[in-house]
Order: C-alpha cells, then sequence, then structure tokens
C-alpha cells in the first residue's frame, strides 16, 4: 500500500478542558464525577492500602495489589493504564472535597463475551452513605456498557458487607448465588454474594434516573450521537 | 502523555485509507478515535488500515474502540480493517483476548 497524499497528524483535543495532570473526566454525575488515574494518585492509593476496615469490608484485589505484588512502585500506575482487561477510574466528590473519595473499576473486562467484575471503593468515612459509591457504581456500568460494549456487570461481596450489598440492589443488581466460605478475613470464613446486571436492567434503571443522559462524546463517554 | 494524535486519512494505491495514530490510546483518548472513524466511514471509506505503530498504549476502551471501528467497517459493502501493529499494540491485544477478531499487518504500510 503506499500513500499518494501525506499529510501531519492532527493537534490533539482534548476531552475536556483540564490538565492532563489532573486526569481526564470521563464520566460525570449529580454528586461525583469519574476521572482518569494520574500518577499523583499512587499516593492516595498509599494511605488506603494500610486502611484494615477497607482490606476487611472490600478485600480489594486491586488495593492488594498495589501494596504487596508492586510493593507501591510508581510503576503500577503505568501497569494499570496499559492493562487492557480493567478501567480503573478514581471518584471525585462534586462539591465539599478536595481529595478523591475512592476509586471504582471494572476488572476482568472481556470484550469480545461482553462481561465484567465491578469493584466500587468509598475510601473516605465522611463520604459513606451520601450514595456516592451508588452513584459511581452506575456511571461506570453506563460507561462499561456504552462506551466497551459489555451486556452483563458481575460484584462480589462479603456477607457481612451490608451497605454495599444494599448499593448494589439500589443500582438494579440481583443477587445470583452464594460462594460459600469463599472470603477469609485472617480469622474465618465468610460467604461471598454473587451479583450481577444485564444490558437492559443497566438500562432499565438509566430510564429510571433520567438525569443520566448518555455523555457528549467529546466529554469521554463515546455513545454516538442518534 | 494524554492524547493521542490522529493523523488524517490518507488514501493508498490498494484502496485501503489510512488512519494513523501516535501516543495513548486510552479511555482519555479513544473518543477522538471513534469520532475519526465515524468521519471516515460517512465519507465512504469502507477498506480501512489503522496504523498503531506509532501508539504507545493501549487500555480497554482502546481496544472496544477498534472493536466497534472493525464492526462499523464490517458492517459496509466490500468492508475491512487491517490493523498495523507494534509490540505494545500486539500485547495488548493478546491480554484482552481479542486479537483473533483483527487482521493484522506488520509489514511497513504505505
Amino acid at each position: 500500500m503506499n500513500a499518494v497524499e501525506h499529510q501531519g497528524a492532527d493537534a490533539p483535543s482534548h476531552p475536556d478542558s483540564r490538565p492532563a495532570e489532573q486526569g481526564i473526566v470521563i464520566s460525570r454525575g449529580l454528586r461525583v464525577y469519574l476521572r482518569t488515574m494520574t500518577p499523583a494518585d499512587l499516593r492516595h492509593l498509599s494511605g488506603w492500602v494500610d486502611d484494615p476496615f477497607l482490606e476487611r469490608m472490600v478485600g480489594s484485589e486491586f488495593l492488594h495489589s498495589y501494596k504487596h505484588v508492586w510493593d507501591k512502585s510508581p510503576a503500577f500506575y503505568e501497569a494499570v493504564l496499559n492493562d487492557p482487561t480493567q478501567v480503573a477510574l478514581m471518584i471525585e466528590a462534586c462539591h465539599g472535597w478536595t481529595k478523591p473519595v475512592g476509586v471504582v473499576r471494572l476488572f476482568n473486562i472481556h470484550l469480545l463475551e461482553g462481561y465484567a467484575f465491578l469493584e466500587t471503593i468509598i475510601t473516605d468515612m465522611r463520604a459513606m452513605k451520601r450514595g456516592f459509591g451508588i452513584e459511581a457504581a452506575k456511571l461506570i456500568a453506563y460507561y462499561g456498557m456504552d462506551v466497551l460494549g459489555l451486556r452483563r456487570l458481575e460484584a462480589k461481596v462479603y456477607e457481612y458487607n451490608v451497605l454495599s450489598m444494599n448499593s448494589l440492589r439500589r443500582n438494579g443488581f440481583r443477587q445470583e448465588g452464594v460462594l460459600r466460605q469463599a472470603g477469609y478475613d485472617g480469622e474465618r470464613y465468610w460467604d461471598l454474594v454473587i451479583f450481577g446486571i444485564l444490558r437492559d436492567e443497566i438500562e432499565a434503571v438509566r430510564r429510571r434516573d433520567k438525569v443520566y443522559l448518555p455523555l457528549d462524546p467529546s466529554e469521554g463517554n463515546g455513545r454516538e450521537s442518534s | 502523555m494524554s492524547a493521542a494524535a490522529i493523523g488524517k486519512p490518507e488514501v493508498g494505491l490498494e484502496g485501503l485509507t489510512r488512519l494513523r495514530l501516535a501516543g495513548p490510546l486510552t479511555a482519555a483518548t479513544a473518543p477522538q478515535f471513534r469520532a475519526r472513524v465515524r468521519n471516515v466511514v460517512q465519507r465512504g471509506h469502507a477498506r480501512v488500515m489503522v496504523d498503531l505503530q506509532a501508539v504507545t498504549g493501549l487500555d480497554a476502551a482502546g481496544i472496544a474502540a477498534l472493536l466497534d471501528a472493525r464492526r462499523a467497517l464490517l458492517a459496509q459493502a466490500g468492508g475491512t480493517l487491517v490493523l498495523r501493529t507494534n509490540a505494545i499494540v500486539c500485547r495488548a491485544l493478546k491480554d484482552s483476548g481479542t486479537i483473533a477478531a483483527f487482521a493484522l499487518s506488520h509489514g511497513s504500510g504505505m
């Protein structure tokens, strides 16, 4: 194949006006917005991975990996950024907070099969029970469906994490089963409760919450306008 | 680097329209690429080579954009999508389990 015309690359355009070092806003809700990770976020992660409450309630492989596999190395940032099986986004409160309130991610993404797993971590105790986690999960679910083309999301919750189970139910997830004594907290075994949601159920949630319309593509949603 | 540079389409002798990308193709930059592919399709180009040799990172959102481009082009009469890859791109496509979905070119391109 030979070029008959050569033109230089276009100047890149940013999805939003924020400096890249602050992260790119991917999705925006009423209470929170989701942005891409930046290298500076590692200092937040460094604090979160040492929180025993988070460890017990979430048992996040993401945080566990940062602490124990990557030994809090700065290289973790690039590894996450270039991992094609996960999308990790920082949760920022729209008002009243000066630092991220958590992280939400889709992982074990299977693009061809159309499914992935969801993990939502609200790290600031003051930010809990304010609907931040519910909205963050909702936004990334829409992102997974609209941008990644996913048709099913799955989440696992420790049986004692009632707050997370209620949050998933409020977002339309259904309990699909129980993995008996599949979790271990260092002292005893606990059941893991499996939740799932399908594309049409996510759409039903979006119709119910009319404020969550697809973002303009320029803000990162990628959904084509009709 | 947070932005992808996307070159203007070039039409080669074999009728393949080439789109060249440089930098990361990720959640932050994939919308630009999607818009460019839509534009190419709207202009009637159905046979496209996406040159990813200068791409420095590829995440799930970037791969999803490539899969959507493939779907859009294959839906056109005589449509095809060829990816010109580098090691980073190949690794990401393998890790995501999507490499078999694409026609790949490792050659010098146009």
